[in-house]
């Protein structure tokens, strides 16, 4: 297959990802949005390295997993403590730095 | 190799399509994790092995057992059906529309072939860990700095404090 094949799926998944960010509410899914993105971007990443001969890109994919792994530790951490003071997981309720 | 794309393509983008689209939460967290499956798959495609398998094993496994946890533990509500953000969506959705056709048309004419065919380029656990523990070994070991901050960070935020008591509901 081409490269610009994956590339379009890598594109659209992203785009999805956004759709669901932005009109999502619920902070899991919210977080789960950002983790297609994700995976989209890697996906280019990977097609790049092979239409290029080079590993480097899929360095990056490594170094984008060991970020994204972290990000879930302490996001889902903060979502947790965000839970035990508001006793909900809305995004829209969590506005007390609103002026 | 063709039917293996466009089967995993139709997973992937319905799956991706489900995670936005279904109501209850836990719902879209197992078509997450189909779409990383199927993304995995993608990888295997790219001759990207070890990619596939770590893609399987930490984000699949590790990182979805994590969310799918803390999804159970909270218990949250199904969200609720009011259509507060049909504005957001119609607008989201048009700009969506927009930056795909921009990107397919940029990318289109310059990636239409498949790149240089090196047999040789396979990444392969070997292949892999040479250009880690070479070129990129500070990154690696940074990373494993990273990761350090994050459990320490993580089990910091998430603990309760013993002093204060918790409020029923009440806001702080």
């Amino acid at each position: 297959m081409s490269t610009s094949s994956y590339l379009t799926i890598s594109i659209i998944l992203f785009s999805i990802g956004t759709i669901g960010f932005v009109v999502r509410r619920n902070a899991i899914v919210v977080f789960m949005c950002v983790e297609l993105m994700l995976n989209a971007v890697n996906l280019a990443f990977v097609a790049f390295a092979r239409h290029h001969g080079s590993l480097e890109g899929e360095a990056a994919v490594f170094f984008v997993m060991v970020v994204a792994a972290a990000e879930a530790a302490v996001g889902l951490a903060i979502i947790i403590a965000v839970f035990r003071n508001h006793r909900s997981i809305e995004t829209s309720d969590a506005d007390h730095l609103r002026l | 190799m063709n039917i293996f794309f466009i089967l995993l393509s139709a997973i992937a983008l319905s799956s991706a399509l489900g995670v936005i689209l279904m109501r209850n939460p836990i719902h879209s967290a197992l078509c997450l994790i189909v779409n990383l499956v199927a993304i995995a798959g993608y990888f295997a495609l790219l001759n990207a092995h070890f990619l596939a398998l770590v893609q399987i094993i930490v984000y699949a496994g590790a990182i979805m057992v994590l969310v799918v946890f803390v999804l159970m533990l909270l218990n949250s509500k199904l969200e609720e059906q009011k259509s507060a953000g049909l504005f957001m969506l119609v607008v989201s959705s048009v700009f969506a529309v927009m930056f795909i056709v921009h990107m397919s048309k940029i990318y289109g004419a310059e990636f239409s072939t498949s790149g240089v065919a090196s047999a040789s380029l396979q990444g392969t656990v070997a292949n892999l860990g040479r250009v880690l523990f070479t070129q990129y070994v500070f990154s690696f070991e940074a990373s494993a700095v990273l990761l350090m901050a994050a459990i320490v960070g993580a089990a910091m935020l998430a603990k309760t404090t013993p002093e204060r008591p918790r409020g029923d509901g009440e806001r702080v």
